[in-house]
């Protein structure tokens, strides 16, 4: 080996490692690249320093050049960078440039947002807009601020249970109107006796003289009168004595259960008291007109109304007057009519009773 | 008695300023001689191989003996502190900034300021410069000029010699203990690497190149005393540019670091 050969072998494998360096070293630098300058005005770079990173979407595509100080107090920073022209496809007049740190005590580096498809491109020397970055000392304060109405809502929280704790304690022991409602069994007895009260009040308005005609027009006063003494069927035996009468002459309006000319029943009633009678059946039907249910309704009304006027009048065991109203009934005429089918005592045994307050005289010897 | 003291100190003062008196002309006819022909151009290349050349080997493995106990020594000290994963970027900063370019000066020191100070002060000795100035060759030119531009060109191509077998040294090491590749090892090391942190540290050896071949050349062909004056030059040779080396490596990254912010 001549010494020039080993000379020149040296001197090539020595300066292979020298190119080698600079391109390593350089490339990061982006120096044999071409670049463009771009501009970020900042409050505050937290540290930032020259050389550091530029990062495009993660990826290390420039450099930071140069930070600059304002010249005025209003001023801002100036973080001027080279990017890559790679990166002129992405990066639009639109895109933020922010201050990040690897990790919470890592190096600062500057991490440029995608720009919108529509933004214009940037040029060189373009500013573009920038993020405040995140610094340490303000997380840390914040979170002690956090940390701070954290506990005072904690300490609210504490002071809302201790309060809900008293409330139900104070409930429990039947304190206050919450705690006298629970627990005080008197409230619930006023409300019942009230409640009675309001029933019997109710009653009383009924009687009243201004809704009195109601009631009467209707025959009845509480939809279980209607049925109190009503019976399914007649007796199978043969009656005593049977008084007929047209409807149309003993109720006021085809519609209604209100009697008049009352006076038709003297006759019928001086029987009953004259005569020891096992069962009278008071049977009213009720022309076609109208519809079945209402009709119905209204015979078993106007049986009522005859019945309570038979009871009140006379002198006679009025447990033993009935009712069955037959609701619309063929060949009765419009008017419908009405008949008083008086039974010996011997021959009244009846049907089951219809109504729910079944009647003793069912059980008439 | 004092005054002989005082006789012994003056005259030390004076012989260390007229040393660098004679230093300061000395490497004024060196560069002086330098420029202008004729071009010993085969003298050069002579002197390029035996400074050079054949220093590459023992250069190379101290680097590498540098790379391998950087690997080793920082490992433990980054792992107690947590910061393990900063290895490769220690190991090639310590390599490129200082420790390659210091190790390639004083291992060319020791190495070629010895054999130029002896034999150049041989040469003294047996009056072949005489006879060299006598038939018309400059021998600053031959011997002197030759010998400093050889280490001026030779240390900064040592220097990186020493960076890259210290380097990769150091990922050999690093990858016995901790498997990672050259390029991984690479890219972490020079991730925050820039070229002022590269370049200028090379450039700089330079100037250890022309501190051991003025020191060396000029302590060589100042040599008194025959074969006892040779071995005197030899070594005052090596001491005399090592520690030129050291101080001027003060000033020198001082210098870096002011006209080359990383």
């Amino acid at each position: 080996m001549s010494q020039t050969f080993r000379l020149g072998l040296f001197i090539v494998a020595t300066l292979a490692v020298l190119v080698a360096g600079v391109f390593m070293i350089g490339s990061r630098e982006s120096m044999f690249q071409s670049t463009y300058r771009v501009k970020a005005d900042f409050q505050n770079v937290a540290g930032l320093a020259d050389g550091a990173d530029v990062r495009v979407g993660g990826l290390h595509e420039g450099t930071v050049k140069q930070i600059q100080l304002p010249n005025r107090s209003d001023g801002k920073v100036t973080v001027s960078m080279d990017l890559q022209k790679a990166t002129r496809d992405v990066l639009k007049k639109d895109s933020v440039a922010a201050i990040k740190s690897e990790g919470l005590i890592g190096d600062k580096y500057v991490e440029i947002s995608f720009g919108t498809d529509s933004a214009a491109q940037l040029k060189n020397g373009d500013t573009i807009a920038s993020e405040a970055p995140i610094d340490m000392s303000n997380l840390v304060k914040k979170a002690d601020q956090l940390l701070d109405s954290a506990k005072s809502g904690v300490a609210d929280l504490n002071g809302t249970a201790s309060n809900l704790k008293s409330i139900s304690a104070k409930v429990d022991q039947g304190k206050g109107t919450v705690g006298a409602l629970i627990n005080d069994k008197t409230v619930y007895q006023k409300v019942n006796a009230g409640a009675t009260a309001l029933a019997e009040d109710a009653e009383a308005l009924k009687h009243n003289f201004l809704l009195r005609g109601f009631f009467k027009n209707r025959g009845y006063e509480d939809a279980s009168d209607l049925t109190k003494n009503a019976i399914a069927h007649l007796p199978e035996s043969t009656p005593m004595k049977t008084f007929e009468y047209d409807g149309r002459e003993i109720f006021a309006k085809p519609n209604e259960a209100k009697l008049k000319n009352e006076k038709t029943f003297q006759e019928a009633g001086d029987y009953l008291q004259a005569n020891k009678f096992g069962l009278a059946a008071v049977v009213v039907s009720v022309g076609m007109k109208g519809e079945t249910d209402k009709d119905r309704v209204l015979s078993e009304g106007r049986a009522t109304a005859i019945r309570d006027y038979l009871a009140k009048n006379f002198r006679l065991d009025d447990t033993r007057i009935k009712t069955i109203g037959l609701g619309k009934t063929n060949g009765t005429g419009d008017g419908g009519k009405a008949e008083i089918v008086v039974y010996s005592a011997a021959s009244s045994a009846v049907g089951p009773a219809v109504g729910p307050a079944g009647s003793p005289a069912l059980q008439t010897k | 008695m004092l005054i002989d003291l005082l006789q012994a100190t003056k005259s030390g003062i004076v012989s260390f300023f007229e040393w660098f008196g004679e230093l300061g002309l000395f490497c004024g006819q060196v560069v002086r001689a330098a420029f202008g022909a004729p071009w010993e151009g085969r003298e050069l290349v002579r002197q390029m191989d035996s400074i050079g050349s054949k220093s590459f080997p023992l250069v190379a493995l101290a680097g590498a003996a540098t790379g391998v106990v950087l690997s080793l020594q920082t490992r433990e000290s980054l792992t107690r502190f947590g910061a393990k994963a900063m290895l490769p970027a220690v190991i090639v900063f310590s390599l490129i900034k200082e420790s390659g370019p210091v190790i390639t000066g004083l291992i060319v020191s020791g190495r070629v300021g010895a054999g130029i100070g002896a034999e150049l002060g041989s040469m003294r000795v047996t009056e072949q410069i005489d006879a060299m100035e006598v038939s018309a060759v400059n021998p600053y030119k031959f011997l002197a000029s030759t010998r400093v531009l050889a280490c001026l060109l030779m240390l900064p191509l040592l220097t990186l010699a020493a960076d890259a077998s210290g380097i990769f040294l150091g990922w050999i090491s690093t990858t016995l203990s901790h498997p990672m590749t050259l390029r991984l090892f690479l890219h972490n090391g020079l991730r925050d690497a820039t070229l002022n942190d590269f370049l200028p540290p090379i450039c700089k050896t330079a100037v250890f190149g022309l501190i051991i071949g003025f020191v060396s050349c000029f302590q060589g062909m100042r040599t008194r005393g025959g074969t006892e004056g040779v071995g005197r030059s030899a070594t005052s040779s090596v001491v005399l540019s090592s520690l030129f080396i050291i101080l001027a490596d003060v000033i020198l990254v001082r210098f870096i670091q002011v006209v080359f912010p990383s």
